[in-house]
């Protein structure tokens, strides 16, 4: 067994279960994804820039918009906040793992598996086109026969699985698992935001896994859940989805929440302003966000009741988001800002995150979302919710914390020139968004009749994505030439307030040879300021006084990962389906027997 | 000017890789591989139907003056209940606007009264360029008092939105109820189809397609479903949108609004819309809200069930070639309207007074409905109509038979 034992080599990445390199793998799969997703994106655009193209069919147009939301949702955005979450979290609270290493690894190896399956789609011939919130009955068996909808249900059956394995275990480590002194309310601000988040994933991802084993059921075997014709409903599949796709977008925007705390008082050397509250809002932003799913269904005709409730919890949610906004402008007010990329990223990310909340407030009125519904108003909404809000802060997190991934600092001009095209590039993409959605000009349309008046909107819109994928290559560029050159980054090169500062850049397999301790928040600045004044920072020793037991490597997670994957893909083989799930059920029982029968 | 200029040289771009491309696919007949077709074999023409298809008729359509920026314009309220909307709509948009410059102002003042002016030439010792050992700025972890007051004035917001809101939600919910208590208003089912609207005057008894006719200032009960799966019924001009949803009714009141146009023309016509994703040409499936008078929306009521009047042979002929259409369209007062199917395809029996065709994508014309018969899925990708074998001789009947026979121009001079 020890062949597979060193620490690198292919052999070594494919049987870790090491946080800090599951993490990367993260990382690089969400970014591998990232690329479909922008190309997807890219040629939407050039589709509309003017009325009555004809550069993709209908078909092609259809598929992009369902691949494009479903992967930047699910195989960019999710995966690069799991890439966070596997390394920051233990580094972050003082451990030297995860609590469960190998469903730690499990869970990586199924989101990839199931990322495959799902645009596996395009090489099968049947992309699914039927947007990534896959409303029945448009998915039913009448009306959308062939196996594309299939992808979609059970590549998403799968990632999800992938994540409710890894939300039960980064819960149960940052219960259990957190250093001496670091009490709840003495933890770091992103710990905190990844707590909530999740909860919110594994109370929100069972809804969705029982709605797809519905429609599974539906499409397979005619059960009619989501069939009017068989006494169904098409809007109980609305209800389940959202119940679901609701906290979904708390999934995606807490992290990135707790990223931009972390960062805006680092670089502006001042504590975060208000850190209990901003606590108390994370909380009720993650509660309120299971109440408030009816929202995407005003226009569904609910009830005069049922859509008034709906508009005031949603309402509600803006009241702790704005205390967050004021809180970050109240830690910049007074401190010492730092241009640097990441915390231009972050500063950005409050800025167009408080436009995109701003919008939704409008269309959390039904009346006003009985006209921006399903336009381009929403479209330019939640682009700046999860794009200039989100994915900003990603960025803001990718360049506080790649010299702590890698060792070297990414490179500050690349970045900056990065940073300055994707905020033109964004803006110049999604504020013209809102006139159109003003001009009545729906969503999901693969063309558009020449007399509407849009034109001028969409081909700036249409520049603007250029730019940012522009802005896109040139991170790639970055991350390339700054692995290879980048300047070293040493302990603590932001002079950071948190513990993954204390240890050398990349952090050794342990992370921390001896175990910290913290006495506040901000335990790290407390140890390098005593009374204002700058000491000597007391850095990790090289190496451990004793044996840190680390868990070892394991190939029975991939394995499983595949078993449970053969065992979703059975749903494509008909009748012969029997067969290939039964493999794949062998697969699993195989996997778990020989996983729980290895050495810890 | 800028724009304009943009906007040349953003199509000449794209233009150039356009046709760069479509060589390319003809040289390596991409075309014929697979269902899902490669974006770059699809390309025959920059805009509308294919060259090769000789004729087609791209003649826009007119508006009344006053409606023709934007036909599909959203903040017009132009109905009561629109009004109603738009109220709410510019209130909470002054409210939007008001918190944003209460957010971006301290921003913007922060970024540039409070930056790091300690900033020096980055070097591998010092990789920041800032200075470390320079005095903290003072360390605030909070205040209480600030914290309560951005706290509290969210919340007094939201309630000047939330009243209106409401009042809105339930004025709309009252005037259902009442309505359908007093049976007091024009009664219109609307039912999408993949991808066309048919509309039931049920109090009439008449039966039309992708065309709403409506009397002008008089009250209107819409019951909006679907036939298959779900769609979205939507005139911006008049109001907001409401899903039409299969298994399910969905109700819907307005007033509508006053005719602007001069007598003589057939009336005020407003663009409307599915908007959500029904499928593969469901950016197709428009039509249009024609008001008229009400002595103009009678006739239209009573010239309906008037059997189509054919007077010239090629008519002749296409009323012979129609009976291959009767499985699924109907004209009232031939044997087509009399069969017992379920008709799966739009009414036909005032066509020839209808402004567009194919569900409000192209101008009703002689060549459009030619080209529509002749290939009705170059128009519109996964429709049920096949292109049946007809010659172009029998195109040419059976269009003239369908445009003309069924046109009753019933309308005050």
């Amino acid at each position: 067994m020890a062949q597979y034992l060193s620490s690198t080599g292919l052999m070594s990445w494919l049987t870790t279960v090491d946080h800090k390199k599951i993490g990367i793998m993260y990382g690089v799969s969400a970014f591998f994804f990232l690329i479909f997703g922008g190309v997807e994106a890219v040629l939407m655009r050039t589709q509309l820039v003017l009325p009555d193209l004809k550069i993709l069919s209908a078909e092609t147009y259809n598929g992009l918009v369902t691949m494009h939301g479903t992967t930047m949702i699910f195989l960019f955005l999710m995966p690069l906040i799991s890439a966070f979450f596997n390394f920051m979290i233990p580094l972050m609270i003082g451990a030297a793992d995860v609590a469960y290493p190998r469903m730690n690894a499990l869970s990586f190896w199924v989101f990839l598996f199931g990322g495959l399956l799902l645009n596996y789609s395009f090489i099968a011939g049947q992309v699914p086109q039927v947007g990534w919130f896959a409303y029945a009955n448009l998915t039913s068996k009448t009306y959308t026969p062939d196996h594309s909808v299939d992808f979609w249900i059970l590549g998403i059956q799968v990632i999800g699985l992938a994540s409710l394995i890894s939300s039960i275990n980064f819960f149960v480590t940052i219960i259990n698992m957190r250093c001496a002194g670091m009490s709840l309310l003495r933890m770091p601000i992103f710990i905190w935001a990844s707590l909530i988040t999740q909860i919110l994933l594994f109370l929100s991802l069972p809804v969705i896994t029982v709605a797809l084993v519905m429609i599974t059921a539906d499409r397979t075997f005619g059960t009619g859940f989501f069939d009017p014709g068989l006494g169904g409903s098409v809007v109980m599949w609305q209800h389940l989805f959202w119940i679901f796709g609701h906290p979904e977008v708390y999934i995606l925007i807490l992290p990135a929440m707790g990223i931009v705390s972390e960062i805006i008082p680092v670089f502006s050397r001042k504590p975060l302003f208000g850190y209990p509250v901003m606590v108390y809002s994370v909380t009720a932003i993650g509660f309120l966000g299971f109440a408030v799913w009816a929202h995407h269904m005003f226009t569904t005709g609910m009830g005069a009741w049922a859509t008034a409730f709906f508009s005031l919890a949603t309402m509600l949610i803006s009241v702790p988001t704005g205390i967050k906004i004021f809180n970050w402008i109240s830690t910049l007010w007074g401190g010492q800002i730092r241009f640097t990329t990441a915390h231009l990223f972050a500063i950005s990310f409050v800025a167009m995150f408080t436009i995109g909340g701003l919008s939704g407030i409008m269309h959390a009125s039904p009346p006003i979302d009985y006209h921006q519904h399903d336009t381009y108003f929403v479209v330019a909404h939640f682009h700046y919710v999860l794009y200039g809000g989100a994915v900003m802060g990603l960025f803001a997190g990718i360049y506080y914390w790649f010299p702590k991934f890698f060792g070297r600092l990414l490179s500050e001009s690349i970045g900056k020139w990065q940073f300055w095209l994707y905020m033109i590039g964004f803006n110049l993409t999604f504020f013209p968004m809102h006139f159109l959605g003003l001009q009545g000009m729906p969503r999901r349309n693969f063309t558009y009749a020449p007399d509407q008046g849009w034109e001028l909107w969409n081909v700036l819109s249409t520049l603007g994505a250029y730019l940012t994928a522009l802005g896109g290559i040139l991170f790639l560029v970055n991350v390339v030439t700054s692995l290879i050159r980048g300047r070293q980054a040493g302990h603590d090169p932001w002079d950071g307030r948190t513990l993954e500062w204390s240890v050398s850049s990349p952090p050794p397999e342990y992370n921390f040879a001896t175990t910290p301790t913290v006495g506040s928040i901000d335990g790290w600045w407390h140890q390098k300021y005593i009374d204002g004044k700058r000491i000597e920072p007391p850095y990790q020793p090289n190496s451990p006084k004793q044996d840190i037991h680390l868990p070892h490597p394991s190939f029975w997670p991939i394995v499983l990962a595949f078993g449970i994957t053969l065992l979703a893909s059975a749903f494509f083989f008909g009748k012969a389906g029997i067969i290939v799930g039964a493999v794949g059920g062998l697969v699993i029982l195989v996997a778990s027997y020989g996983w729980s029968y290895e050495d810890p | 000017m800028i724009a304009r200029a943009v906007k040349i040289a953003l199509c000449v771009l794209i233009g150039c890789s356009v046709w760069h491309v479509q060589g390319y696919a003809q040289e390596t007949d991409l075309s014929s591989q697979g269902s899902f077709e490669s974006p770059v074999s699809v390309i025959q023409d920059m805009r509308g139907l294919d060259a090769d298809d000789g004729y087609f008729d791209d003649a826009p359509l007119k508006f009344s003056p006053s409606l023709s920026q934007s036909p599909m314009y959203t903040l017009t309220g132009l109905t009561d209940w629109g009004q109603e909307i738009l109220y709410v709509y510019g209130l909470t948009t002054l409210i939007t606007i008001i918190v944003f410059l209460s957010v971006s102002i301290p921003i913007v003042y922060a970024l540039f009264r409070f930056r790091d002016r300690s900033y020096k030439r980055r070097t591998d010792e010092h990789p920041l360029g800032y200075d470390n050992d320079q005095e903290l700025p003072k360390q605030v972890t909070g205040h209480m008092g600030l914290e309560i007051l951005w706290t509290t004035i969210p919340v007094v917001l939201l309630i000047l939105i939330a009243v209106p809101t409401w009042q809105t939600i339930f004025n709309q919910d009252r005037a259902i109820k009442t309505i359908e208590r007093t049976g007091e208003a024009l009664k219109v089912e609307v039912i999408g189809h993949q991808w066309w609207w048919e509309f039931v005057y049920t109090d009439y008894g008449v039966t039309t397609a992708n065309e709403l006719v409506l009397p002008e200032s008089t009250p209107v009960i819409f019951s909006i479903t679907s036939a298959d799966v779900i769609h979205s019924f939507y005139i911006p001009k008049f109001g907001g949108k409401l899903d039409a949803i299969p298994g399910k009714v969905n109700r819907l009141v307005y007033t509508t609004p006053a005719l602007t146009q001069q007598a003589g023309s057939p009336g005020d016509y407003y663009t409307g819309q599915c908007m959500e994703l029904c499928g593969l040409s469901h950016a197709l499936m428009k039509f249009e809200a024609v008001i008229r008078s009400h002595h103009d929306f009678k006739s239209f009521i009573d010239s309906h069930n008037v059997a189509p009047v054919v007077t010239t042979a090629s008519e002749k002929r296409g009323e012979e070639l129609f009976v291959q259409c009767m499985a699924c369209h109907s004209i009232w007062g031939t044997p087509s309207a009399d069969l017992e199917v379920v008709k799966i395809g739009p009414d036909l029996s005032n066509f020839g007074d209808r402004r567009t065709l194919a569900a409000g994508i192209r101008r009703n014309s002689m060549v459009n409905l030619k080209a529509w018969i002749k290939n009705p899925t170059r128009f519109k990708p996964g429709v049920l109509m096949p292109a049946l074998e007809l010659s172009d001789q029998q195109i040419e009947d059976v269009a003239a038979y369908i445009q003309f026979s069924t046109a009753k121009t019933p309308f005050s001079e």
